[in-house]
């Protein structure tokens, strides 16, 4: 049985479908938000590394790199804000940020 | 590709091997050792009290400090990894492109250093 | 061989799909971070199974070494009330089950319909020398820094961003420590340090 594209394609939109369902389910929860983030930037890499192994093209896997790079800053950055907005507020429930205003 | 992939058979044995023995030592005592439980053994010890809160203990925000530097400076090695494998054929081109990227990076720390981001108190 | 790779394939897909679930679904915090480690453990499976071994293990040592681990500390650092966060949890649940069905309709209809132009694999902007001439990790060495600097140097100063942003926003000095200044110590000298002072008798200072 041969592992072709189309079976890592569809792991990884799986993983990407998780990713988003998880966004709209845990609304309190910021950080199973930031999470859920992390897991569609991670379905995303296994596309562009699947498309490199089965194109035998090396741009896939270089992209893949730059991608971990933002994921990995934008996770960092992310818990940042929330680190800041929890010592704000005592509670991370992102449902009531949208009084942040002005 | 097969040739690849073989030559990482001796980590699937080990991980293998670190499995079946976790798992065995984490079942086997389910199956052979003696339980008589009654009410005095599942109570807590005579000088022991019921927790007063949750066990879970808040972290200081200092610890997150270190570990987003940490990461930061994980993916600079992460660039490295590469540039010190393929640093034969890269020319000077290669050799200052990376310096370029240190530069940067060096910069932001010298800017923690003397924010004092690396001082405990 | 072929029917092994097919075998691993299969169990490190299951685990990174099962993992991502857990992490959507899980009622602790701590279990989701826990989790997200063990979809990226397999997802870095997934990598070496298509030949990206150097991807693979950056995934787990920058993932799982320090992104999960910065999860987790934040987990533990805010002290959160469990009940308070699924509380409601449900009501977005059928919107966001419908988005992602829809999704997951349009996505594999995409992957697996074979709709690829026939010619895409003779467009290749970087062909793959094979593993024997080129190891992966120098076949991207190669590119990284020269052909690739701009996106290099533009993840330097992404990098450089993250972590002035992470200490504007995060670092707060507490008030009335005093801190030790190595240079102040070490530029004192006998003339700065000792004052002599007369003592008249019977009057003291």
């Amino acid at each position: 049985m041969e592992i072709g594209l189309g079976h890592y394609l569809t792991v990884a939109a799986i993983l990407f479908v998780t990713g988003v369902f998880g966004i709209f389910m845990n609304r309190k929860n910021i950080i199973t938000i930031l999470m859920s983030v992390e897991l569609i930037l991670l379905s995303v890499n296994i596309n562009m590394v699947a498309f490199s192994a089965f194109l035998g093209d090396l741009v896939g896997q270089v992209f893949a790199l730059f991608i971990l790079t933002v994921a990995a800053a934008e996770a960092a950055i992310g818990l940042a804000i929330l680190v800041v907005f929890f010592r704000n507020r005592g509670s991370i429930a992102v449902d009531d940020v949208n009084t942040m205003k002005g | 590709m097969s040739a690849l992939l073989a030559s990482y058979l001796p980590i699937v044995i080990f991980v293998g091997v670190a499995l079946i023995l976790g798992l065995a030592l984490l079942v086997s005592p389910f199956l052979l050792a003696f339980k008589a439980p009654d009410d005095e053994k599942l109570s807590a010890y005579e000088c022991g009290f019921d927790a007063f809160d949750d066990s879970r203990m808040k972290f200081d925000v200092r610890f997150y400090l270190v570990s987003i530097l940490f990461i930061i400076f994980d993916l600079e090695v992460a660039f490295l990894f590469p540039w010190a494998a393929s640093f034969g054929t890269l020319g000077w081109f290669g050799f200052w492109s990376m310096m370029v990227f240190l530069g940067v990076l060096t910069v932001g720390f010298v800017y923690e250093w003397k924010k004092g981001a690396l001082e405990w108190d | 061989m072929l029917g092994l790779q097919a075998f691993f394939f299969y169990i490190f897909a299951f685990i990174a799909v099962g993992g991502a679930l857990m992490v959507v679904f899980a009622r602790n915090p701590v279990h989701s971070v826990l989790f997200l480690i063990l979809t990226f453990v397999a997802a870095a499976g997934l990598f070496l199974l298509a030949g990206a071994e150097f991807l693979a293990l950056i995934l787990i040592v920058v993932y799982v070494g320090a992104v999960a681990i910065l999860f987790l500390f934040v987990v533990m650092m805010l002290d959160l009330d469990l009940g308070q966060m699924k509380k409601g949890a449900l009501r977005y649940a059928p919107f966001g089950l419908i988005i992602g069905l829809v999704l997951l309709a349009e996505l594999i209809i995409a992957a697996t319909g074979g709709a690829y132009h026939p010619e895409l694999s003779q467009t290749t902007a970087l062909p793959m020398q094979p593993l024997y001439e080129l190891s992966n990790i120098n076949a991207l060495g190669s590119v990284l820094y020269t052909r690739y600097i701009l996106f290099f140097q533009l993840a330097g100063l992404i990098l450089f961003v993250a972590m002035v942003g992470a200490i504007v926003l995060t670092l707060r000095h507490k008030e009335g420590i005093k801190r030790q200044s190595i240079s102040a110590q070490n530029a004192r000298n006998p003339a700065t340090a000792i004052e002599i002072r007369k003592v008249e008798s019977g009057r003291g200072l």
